[in-house]
């Protein structure tokens, strides 16, 4: 980011340029962690509850417990940095920019906070009530779906914000008000697509992130006595002293409840991001067409490089779930759907590593442009042409999208036909699923960081600068298309 | 009583096959003819003038929509229809562009913030010498068949019923 | 026939109701004698109109459900109407470049009924892929296209593209702008197969260019070659309704009793015409309950349609058919819009540029069309219910939610443009 080097010089905020982004970012991102989680896994307590209600099948009730009182810890936490994240950061650091902003969008801003006051209420209430609520079922979840629209308002108008800052309505008419076009932005849809349905990945691999430690934690025992039988082991904190038949019974009940709250919530996240896979080339595609610079920075500029990790991230989280369906479907005793997953599980991976190919041996493409290398590595230059994003990486995407779909099409497939039973899962098997949250997790600060890199040099796309937050009356000139590569 | 060959019962069932297949085919020779006969119709060369007066005065890199009258198709045959040239001088070299998108064939225009031919279906954007350079155009904007005549001192184009690269 | 006799269930079930020939008499009212009820006794015995009559109406249907078995017939209805209100507008229409459009804006300023036939033809069309979309949508839910009726799914999703079909080339006849660019966008669609593209193209617009044999082209599809595969098809789709019996739903074949075995084997002795379906799992050949289609079934399915009927009568009477500017190859600020029908399938050619335009068009919709025709050889387990069903239900779902999130970018980008 050269322009970030050059503002070294104090601005009339607190720090510099640069340290004050690093903050911007950190705080966003967590405040980010937090918030989508509860959103998602809000979705995911609904979606239990109804089961819960036609089957009475304990372990969603447990689930959507657990996850109730999980809120409490982390909405306070979340709305702390939330706080702390406008007053301090944004107020303080880059106050001339938030201000302006907050101007000409004052109302989504406003409703925002309603909501805010809307999940106050109702999570709490929740939290605090879940289980005397348990003999008014309906309005439970009542109350649970009134949380999650909420929350999903949330969420929109947050999105209208983000949108506005990438694609604004007008180029170069920050004041523009028409609020209509504000929620109406081009990338305003595909973004709220995504963040719905990114929400409840995320969430669910936080859930199947748990479950595995707790699956691991729940067998460790014999797992050590099985490695040496004749050392003493001691039993699971949490198990306690308890007569050794007990203690069987009390490890293959949290095994078997762990298990399915591990595949369970794993599922989420693993059908809702292939899903991802194009409404994330979609948001792209919006991208381009309105904001052609932003578009440019993500996928030619240093960003690019980001995006790759993003490839890569994409690429393990996919191969994480399908080894999870193998191994999963193997302790089951169902050789043919495994080996069929061991299949795609390989086709997957030589996507990935066709797909991680880098386009160009730099930083970015405009570099190698400007020391006139832009040609194929065999005429000299440091181009790679089967790593261009057009046509290879969308081929590589339909390709994990189709083998993702037939994997998730054999596991349910195998374990609709012979029902599974819960907690003979492999250790193996939940290391992949903590695998799988960690990666989301990668990919979730990933995401930020390019949504907020792609649009420098600019705060708001062509009306307010990143640099001493310089607020522009007439649009920056553009670089002339015809000057620049322009991908399809 | 010699040995018939076929008895009359078989008769019968092959003659009803054969003269079904008799009137099949002789109903489908002129259908499939008829049906096929666009891929051979030849239409002719015909030449129309592009409308506006001499194209003199347009200015060097400013794509400007001119009009010519082309009878695109003779058969059957009909009337000409308005048909958009767009004229453009670009270092030296004269461009006599047709509206037509390479993509789906939607009527691109001029754009001159942008500084880019654009299309109103799904974006596709041309240089302005007609290179395909955004957009799903798998193909450069075509250029009619043209030629320039002058008369009394000035340029004047004229436009084939047909484009120069098939899209 | 061979079938039937070899069927003991089946020849056992036969109906020993009283001797349904004197059925139509029957509707006649008593009071009415003489020449009038000696000729319908005529007209029956020549012409055997009860029995025709009793065999359509008086066929068991599942009880349970009705409501949501009314969207076939319903879908039957909106054809009917579109063939009613289509011919109708033959009065007036002319399919040639230079009248088509003066033809059509006449009745716009001075035919009020004429205008009305054309708004109920327009919203005819759009309730109809609605409710065609509702049909196969519950069809789906209910996996009624399970063994013995995969059939009946296969006909159904070719008579969805025919529909699709009658939709656009009907678009392509008013010559207005939106029809004369629908007509080149489409009719240019074809070019990108790969060796025979260009000819398809060239066949299909009777020329390079878009033009009168265009038109032509698109009313005989619209007129006469769509509509006979239609009808032939729904012939074949009602044949095999016939033929298997109305599956319904899972909740028709729960079983109540504590001895489920017993109580399947009672409902096969038991069974109603035409069940036991034959080739089905022993569950699912007879419903549990079975109510006659005259009058509880059809009463349902007269009630759905006749409400969609007034929908499209008010909304042509209100809204009706619009019309842009007449058709103007040379324009430079006309922005094209497809139908909403069609949004999706635009929007995705958004998504699929330069060399992957053919690839997009014809690899991607057609992998999709050939798993939704598939779909019953693909999914052969007995089970009905579609929580039951993961391994299906969620690719469908995400097939369904691409399709939906595609019309919505696509009015989006229409919106933003
Ligand atoms: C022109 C369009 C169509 C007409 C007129 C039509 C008509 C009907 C009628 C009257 C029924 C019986 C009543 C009912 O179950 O709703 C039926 C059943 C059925 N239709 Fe269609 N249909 C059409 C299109 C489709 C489509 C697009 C599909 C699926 C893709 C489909 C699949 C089926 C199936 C599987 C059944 C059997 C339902 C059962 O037995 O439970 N049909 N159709
Ligand atoms: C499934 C059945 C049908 C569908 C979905 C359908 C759909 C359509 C549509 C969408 C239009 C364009 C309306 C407009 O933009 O104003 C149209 C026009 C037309 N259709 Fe059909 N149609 C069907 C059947 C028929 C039949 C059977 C006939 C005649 C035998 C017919 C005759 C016409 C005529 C003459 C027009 C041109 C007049 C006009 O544009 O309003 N249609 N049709
Ligand atoms: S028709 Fe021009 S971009 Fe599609």
């Amino acid at each position: 980011m050269p322009h970030l080097f050059l503002a070294l010089t104090p601005g009339p905020v607190p720090g510099t340029v640069i340290t004050n982004t690093v903050m911007v970012g950190c705080v966003a991102l967590l405040h980010v962690l937090f918030a989508t989680y509860l959103i998602g896994s809000t979705s995911i307590v609904a979606v239990s509850e109804v089961v819960s209600m036609v089957n009475h099948d304990p372990r969603h009730e447990r689930l959507a417990r657990g996850i109730v009182h999980s809120w409490a810890y982390l909405f306070g936490t979340g709305a702390a940095i939330a706080i702390f994240f406008v007053i301090f950061v944004l107020v303080g650091m880059w106050g001339r920019f938030f201000v302006t902003f907050s101007q000409f969008t004052f109302w989504v801003w406003f409703f925002e906070a309603l909501t805010f006051v809307g999940e106050i209420v109702l999570l709490y209430a929740l939290y605090a009530n879940w289980d005397r609520l348990g003999e008014y079922r309906m309005a439970r979840l009542g109350m649970t779906i009134l949380l999650n629209v909420d929350q999903w308002f949330q969420m929109f108008f947050i999105d209208v914000i983000a949108s506005q800052m990438l694609t604004p309505v007008v180029q170069g008419k920050p004041d523009n008000t028409s609020y209509l076009l504000q929620f109406l932005n081009p990338t305003n849809l595909p973004l709220t697509i995504h963040r719905t349905f990114g929400n409840v990945a995320w969430a669910g691999a936080v859930i199947a992130l748990t479950a595995g430690f707790r699956y691991l934690r729940a067998t460790r025992r014999e797992e050590a006595m099985a490695l040496a039988p004749n050392t003493h082991v001691e039993p699971v904190r949490a198990l306690g002293a308890m007569p050794d038949g007990e203690l069987v019974r009390e490890r293959n009940r949290e095994a078997a409840y762990w298990d399915w709250a591990g595949q369970y919530a794993m599922l989420f996240t693993f059908v809702l991001t292939i899903f991802q896979i194009w409404v994330g080339y979609t948001y792209a595609k919006e991208i381009q067409l309105h904001s052609l610079d932003s578009w440019y920075q993500m996928m030619y500029g240093w960003i690019s490089n980001i995006f790759l990790g993003q490839f890569a991230g994409l690429g393990l989280l996919f191969m994480a779930g399908v080894a999870y369906f193998w191994r999963r479907i193997k302790a089951a005793g169902q050789p043919r759907p495994a080996r069929r997953l061991q299949l795609a599980l390989i086709v997957l991976f030589l996507l990935w590593l066709f797909g991680l190919q880098p386009a160009w041996w730099a930083g970015s493409y405009p570099d190698i442009v400007a020391a006139h290398l832009a040609k194929p590595f065999w005429d000299g230059g440091v181009e790679d042409p089967l790593g261009f994003f057009f046509p290879w990486k969308v081929m590589v995407l339909i390709g994990e999208m189709l083998v993702t779909l037939f994997a998730l099409g054999t596991f349910l497939r195998a374990r609709q036909r012979t029902p599974m039973i819960m907690g003979q899962a492999s250790r193996g098997s939940q290391r992949l699923l903590i695998a799988l949250g960690v990666i989301t997790c990668l990919m979730m600060l990933i995401m930020g960081i390019i949504r907020e890199s792609s649009r420098s040099p600019y705060l708001v796309n062509y009306s307010i600068q990143i640099n001493h937050q310089v607020i522009l009356q007439k649009p920056a000139p553009n670089i002339p298309l015809t000057q620049r590569p322009i991908g399809p | 009583m010699s040995e018939r060959r076929i008895t009359r019962r078989q008769f019968m069932v092959r003659g009803t096959g054969l003269l079904g297949g008799l009137i099949t085919a002789m109903v489908s020779v002129p259908a499939i003819g008829f049906l096929l006969s666009p891929l051979w119709a030849t239409t002719p060369l015909l030449w129309a003038d592009v409308q506006g007066g001499p194209i003199d005065d347009i200015p060097e890199d400013k794509p400007t929509a001119r009009i010519a009258s082309i009878q695109t198709e003779t058969n059957p045959p009909q009337p000409p229809v308005s048909r958009v040239v767009y004229v453009v001088k670009h270092q030296g070299q004269l461009y006599a562009f047709s509206n037509i998108c390479t993509h789906m064939q939607c009527d691109v225009h001029w754009d001159a913030s942008l500084d880019l031919f654009e299309c109103p279906c799904h974006g596709g954007l041309y240089s302005i010498t007609g290179r395909n350079v955004g957009g799903p155009p798998p193909q450069p904007l075509p250029q009619w068949v043209h030629r320039t005549q002058v008369r009394g001192g000035r340029t004047y184009l004229q436009v084939a019923n047909r484009l120069r690269e098939e899209i | 026939m061979s079938q039937r006799t070899v069927d003991p269930e089946r020849s056992g079930a036969a109906p020993t109701e009283p001797e349904d020939e004197g059925d139509l008499i029957g509707l006649v009212p008593q009071q009415v004698v003489g020449p009038v009820r000696q000729g319908v006794a005529w007209l029956d015995d020549r012409a055997g109109f009860s029995h025709l009559l009793h065999r359509v109406l008086y066929e068991a249907v599942p009880r349970q459900g009705g409501w949501a078995y009314t969207l076939g017939s319903a879908t039957l209805v909106l054809i009917l109407i579109q063939f009613f209100s289509g011919i109708f507008l033959l009065l007036d229409y002319v399919p040639s470049v230079s009248q088509a459009y003066s033809s059509l804006d006449f009745l716009k300023t001075s035919d009020p009924f004429g205008a009305w036939m054309r708004g109920i033809h327009l919203w005819g069309s759009y309730t109809l892929m609605f409710i065609i979309g509702a049909h196969a949508l519950r069809t789906f839910i209910s996996a009624s296209y399970k063994k013995p009726r995969e059939l009946n799914w296969v006909t159904g999703v070719f008579l969805f593209f025919i529909v699709l079909g009658m939709a656009i080339t009907g678009a392509m006849l008013p010559w207005d702008q939106a029809s004369y660019w629908t007509t080149t966008v489409v009719t240019n669609i074809p070019h990108y197969i790969p060796g025979i593209g260009n000819g398809i193209r060239t066949l299909w617009r009777g020329g390079n260019f878009v033009g009168q044999a265009t038109l032509t082209r698109s009313f005989a599809l619209h007129i006469w070659v769509l509509p006979v595969i239609l009808l032939g098809l729904i012939g074949a789709h009602i044949h095999l309704l016939w033929r298997h019996g109305e599956h319904g739903s899972w909740v028709n074949y729960r079983t109540r009793s504590a001895d489920p075995g017993g109580e399947i084997a009672e409902r096969l002795r038991n069974a109603a015409a035409p069940y036991p379906t034959r080739g089905s799992d022993p569950v699912y050949s007879v419903p549990s309950d079975t109510v006659d289609f005259f009058p509880t079934q059809l009463f349902k399915d007269t009630v759905v349609s006749a409400v969609l009927v007034i929908f499209i009568g008010v909304m042509g009477l209100i809204s009706g058919a619009p019309l842009d500017g007449p058709a103007n190859a040379a324009t430079l600020t006309y922005v094209p819009t497809p139908e909403w029908f069609y949004l999706p399938l635009d929007q995705l050619l958004v998504f699929f540029p330069l060399g992957l335009v053919g690839f997009g068009v014809f690899v991607v919709v057609g992998i999709a069309a050939t798993l939704v025709i598939a779909l019953p050889f693909i999914d052969r387990s007995p089970e009905r219910h579609p929580i039951r069903r993961p391994d299906v239900l969620i690719p469908a779902l995400f097939l369904i939610g691409s399709v939906i999130y595609l019309a919505m970018l696509g009015v989006n980008r229409l919106y933003n443009l």
